[in-house]
């Protein structure tokens, strides 16, 4: 994997199957453009289309692995790291990344994340976070902030919501990262680090659900919340000041955390390798 | 405490923030106190480069009862930006002023509003010939470039200070003193070298243009840009109307159409910058510039 290909000549076309396009999702989504940093990114690292292997759950995010044009998993919901993580032992050539979402990775498949991250196989998780579950009718997430509107919090929203990069800080993954989606070239950059990291990368993409979180919380149309989300967020330069006096700073973004441990998937092939060798003899 | 000048002494600092114009001034004000001159000296520091002011006033004299210079009353202006001082110029005094500055440019961003790859900045356009036509006495001098070469472009400062020197007459032994106090310690030396170097330099003549400076003019071309040709593709069966490209454009030239498509309404306005295709959820937009090859000459 090198970091040499020519930028420029990117085109998005390339990496889309032509006869799925336009995608269904509602206009203005932030998964479309996390759709294209995410496949610009791969580009950028010259990785090969049949070398890539893509896995998604259930939810919006889930439906982005229909759009790519490579080797696609469409899996259950919840469980698209753990179809990635026997994915990637079987097949350690492939680079493996999974788009999740915030329910599909924090509420259903929250204990596969976890033990994914635990585990610190080289595997590339996106999880595009967009506070809400938009495909099942607006439900509440665990993501979703404080006070918000949703069609199970009628009254708004009393519980707190997930730090989903301290979690997977805490659970020990490789690289973690968050970005909004209103910096492309920083949230490709960031993606492009993690497909590179040995090991579990979690990479957070604040995303904006438009049509139902946006038009239930009066947030505005798809500019809006995405120059509020961008905003709202502590960029990388400002990481170490301690008082915010001009805004009040709600999550940081880039990268969050590096933690270089042992990748699992080399540790279990030579445990394997021994166990045959030692069978034989 | 010998000769002391019958009137008020008016020297004028200005620059952009973080050039040491308040070194400058703290440097020229303790000297002249030392001397035992009154001493008054005032100063705005803010964001220049953004419109604001950044300068400093220093007056000296037997009796100073104001610390700020009327228009058309500064003696001697010391300007740390090529463009700073040319917009100070109408303070000096039109008979006698002397107008000490360095070559160096620093392009604001209200310069840059012309976005089109290829544009010139709209910084000014005086070249430093017209303006020591201009004054009495004037030094156009590439203090960060000496600075530079002594090891430290921070310094040019006092190279400035050097030339300064010249202009009023305190000994050389008092100026060093006071810059070795001021300083921070382990820059000492190299600033007694720059201060040095720009009196030297200075003595030279008193209509001086450094052979660099008389090249300021050039600095744009030397950093060519070609000029695009941008082709904005837009597919309307795949573009659903989601308003990010038209209130993202920097330059408006985006529009949705009656049938809610994103269009390209002004491509006049349009600078290729790509940002419409990169913010595209439904990726319909595609941004493609094209080097323009100039016919060969």
């Amino acid at each position: 994997m090198k970091d040499t290909a020519d930028k420029t000549a990117f085109d998005v076309n390339h990496w889309l199957r032509q006869d799925q396009m336009p995608h269904f999702l509602c206009p203005g989504c932030g998964h479309g453009i996390a759709l294209r940093a995410l496949v610009w990114a791969l580009h950028d690292l010259g990785i090969d289309k049949d070398k890539l292997a893509v896995v998604s759950g259930i939810g919006c995010s889930g439906r982005l692995s229909a759009y790519i044009d490579a080797n696609t998993f469409h899996t259950t919901h919840g469980r698209p790291l753990t179809y990635a993580t026997g994915l990637k032992l079987a097949r350690p050539d492939l680079h493996v990344v999974v788009i999740s979402g915030d329910g599909d990775a924090l509420a259903i498949g929250g204990n596969h994340l976890i033990h994914a991250c635990r585990r610190n196989l080289d595997i590339t998780c996106l999880m595009l976070n967009n506070e809400i579950y938009g495909m099942t009718g607006g439900q509440v997430s665990p993501t979703t902030s404080e006070g918000r509107y949703t069609s199970t919090t009628p009254a708004g929203n009393t519980e707190p919501n997930f730090d989903a990069c301290a979690l997977a800080t805490a659970a020990g993954a490789g690289f973690v990262g968050r970005e909004v989606t209103m910096q492309v070239l920083a949230l490709r950059d960031l993606i492009r680090q993690a497909v590179a990291h040995q090991g579990f990368s979690f990479v957070e993409v604040l995303s904006d659900c438009t049509e139902i979180y946006g038009r239930k919380n009066d947030l505005g149309a798809s500019p809006e919340m995405m120059l509020a989300k961008k905003s709202a967020m502590r960029p990388f330069a400002y990481r170490n000041t301690v008082d915010v006096p001009f805004r009040a700073n709600h999550l940081k973004t880039g990268v969050i955390a590096r933690n270089e441990r042992p990748e699992y998937g080399a540790a279990y092939r030579a445990m394997t390798a021994a166990l045959r060798d030692g069978g034989a003899e | 405490m010998a000769d002391k000048p019958n009137a008020t002494k008016n020297v004028l600092i200005v620059g952009v923030g973080g050039q040491g114009v308040i070194m400058v001034s703290k440097v020229l004000a303790q000297l002249c106190q030392a001397d035992g001159h009154d001493v008054k000296q005032s100063e705005v520091h803010g964001m220049a480069k953004r419109g604001g002011g950044v300068f400093s006033h220093v007056r000296f004299g037997p009796k100073v009862w104001s610390p700020t210079i009327p228009e058309g009353e500064v003696d001697i202006l010391v300007a740390l930006e090529w463009a700073e001082g040319l917009r100070w110029i109408k303070h000096l005094k039109p008979d006698t002023g002397t107008f000490i500055a360095d070559c160096q440019k620093i392009v604001p961003p209200f310069a840059c509003r012309n976005r089109k790859r290829g544009a010139e900045p709209a910084y000014a356009p005086q070249t430093p010939e017209e303006i020591i036509d201009q004054v009495h006495a004037g030094y156009v001098m590439d203090a960060t470039g000496m600075a530079a070469n002594l090891g430290n472009a921070k310094a040019s400062n006092t190279v400035l200070l050097g030339a300064l020197s010249t202009v009023l007459e305190f000994p050389e032994d008092a100026w060093q003193d006071i810059i070795a106090g001021t300083v921070p310690p382990k820059s000492v030396e190299i600033n007694a070298r720059a201060f040095a170097e720009g009196r030297a330099w200075a003595q030279g003549g008193e209509k001086r243009i450094d052979v660099t400076a008389s090249g300021l003019h050039k600095a744009h071309s030397e950093v060519h840009h070609p000029q695009v040709d941008t082709v904005v593709e837009i597919t309307a069966e795949w573009c659903k109307g989601c308003d990010i490209c038209v209130k993202m454009c920097p330059e408006r030239c985006l529009r949705l159409n009656g049938q809610l498509k994103a269009e390209l309404a002004l491509p006049d306005l349009c600078t290729g910058c790509q940002l419409c295709s990169w913010l595209c959820p439904d990726m319909a937009i595609k941004v493609t510039n094209t080097p323009i090859t100039e016919p060969a000459e």
